[in-house]
């Protein structure tokens, strides 16, 4: 075993450490979700999910003319049906809080949820 | 051991072969149900074969082998918008690979995996966030990490046995 070897087995046990602490430790949850729906660069949509009432859908079409059916409920969201075949988005299911995204790639498509908090509240009115 | 270099008509046919071979296997991957659903997560078994590559034959038939497996394998699946992606992984963790055959020994072949698959993965993001215009899918990083890691080691470690008994075999 040279140094090189010792040296990327050393970094790779640190990534690897490091990562999964990350996952572990960081905190979830959002008091106040707001869903951003980004579509190619474009931020089309804003939804306060506490103020979702009841379910409901709609569906964006991005450039490519893909479309992402985006399925909001109370205090959630996903993606409900798209027309890509990899489908990555759709089996991701619901998210709730801030520690990951949906992505659809194909359709350049991100939905993000924020903390949201006082300074949107006090935008919105 | 170093075998010679392969040249004319052979080296096309080898080319070729492991090209199909790389494309073979990664359409049986692709037809695999998607264990996390999380983009870019996958087990990535064609690299055993870009390993192999760039190890064996050298940093440019790899590249030759990559570039063709990569456009032939979006254009089978019929994921052409994948292809920037893919390609953006596969140069980065490319260049790293190379970088490595001249700092790793024939027996330690198994460690440029797992780095060249964090840089693929790091290519991928770094493609995906320029495509999106948003750092947001940088939210991915842990996850590519841990999974790159881990199919890296795997992929690896197939390479370096088939690297291993190819050459007891003296080919």
């Amino acid at each position: 075993m040279n140094r090189t070897a010792k040296l990327i087995l050393a970094l790779l046990a640190l990534l690897t450490a490091g990562s999964a602490a990350f996952l572990v430790l960081r905190p979830s949850g959002e008091d106040h979700p707001v869903a951003s729906i980004t579509l190619d660069g474009r931020l089309v949509e804003e939804i306060d999910l506490t103020k979702v009432q009841e379910a409901y859908s709609f569906t964006l079409e991005g450039e490519s003319g893909l479309t992402n059916t985006i399925l909001v409920e109370p205090g959630r969201i996903r993606v409900d049906h798209a027309d890509c075949p990899d489908q990555i988005c759709v089996n991701q299911g619901f998210i709730s809080d801030g520690t990951e995204p949906i992505v659809c790639l194909p359709n350049k498509l991100i939905i993000q949820i924020t903390g949201g908090g006082e300074a949107l509240d006090a935008a919105a009115g | 051991m170093t075998p010679p270099p392969v040249k004319g008509t052979r080296r096309i046919t080898l080319l070729a072969l492991l090209t199909a071979i790389a494309l073979t296997i990664f359409m049986i991957e692709a037809q695999l149900p998607v264990l996390v659903p999380i983009q870019g997560v996958k087990l990535g078994l064609a690299n055993i074969i870009t390993v192999y590559a760039v190890f064996v034959l050298g940093p440019g038939d790899a590249l030759l082998i990559l570039c063709a497996r990569v456009f032939l394998g979006a254009v089978f699946s019929g994921q052409m918008m994948t292809l920037l992606y893919s390609m953006g992984g596969g140069l980065l963790a490319w260049l790293v690979m190379v970088l490595l055959r001249r700092l790793l020994t024939r027996d330690q072949i198994w460690l440029c995996s797992p780095v060249a698959a964090i840089f693929h993965n790091l290519g991928q993001l770094l493609v995906a966030a320029g495509v999106m215009k948003t750092w947001a899918v940088m939210a991915y990083l842990p996850y590519l990490l841990l999974s790159g890691i881990i199919t890296g080691l795997f992929t690896g470690l197939c390479a370096q046995f088939l690297i291993s008994r190819l050459d007891r075999l003296g080919r």
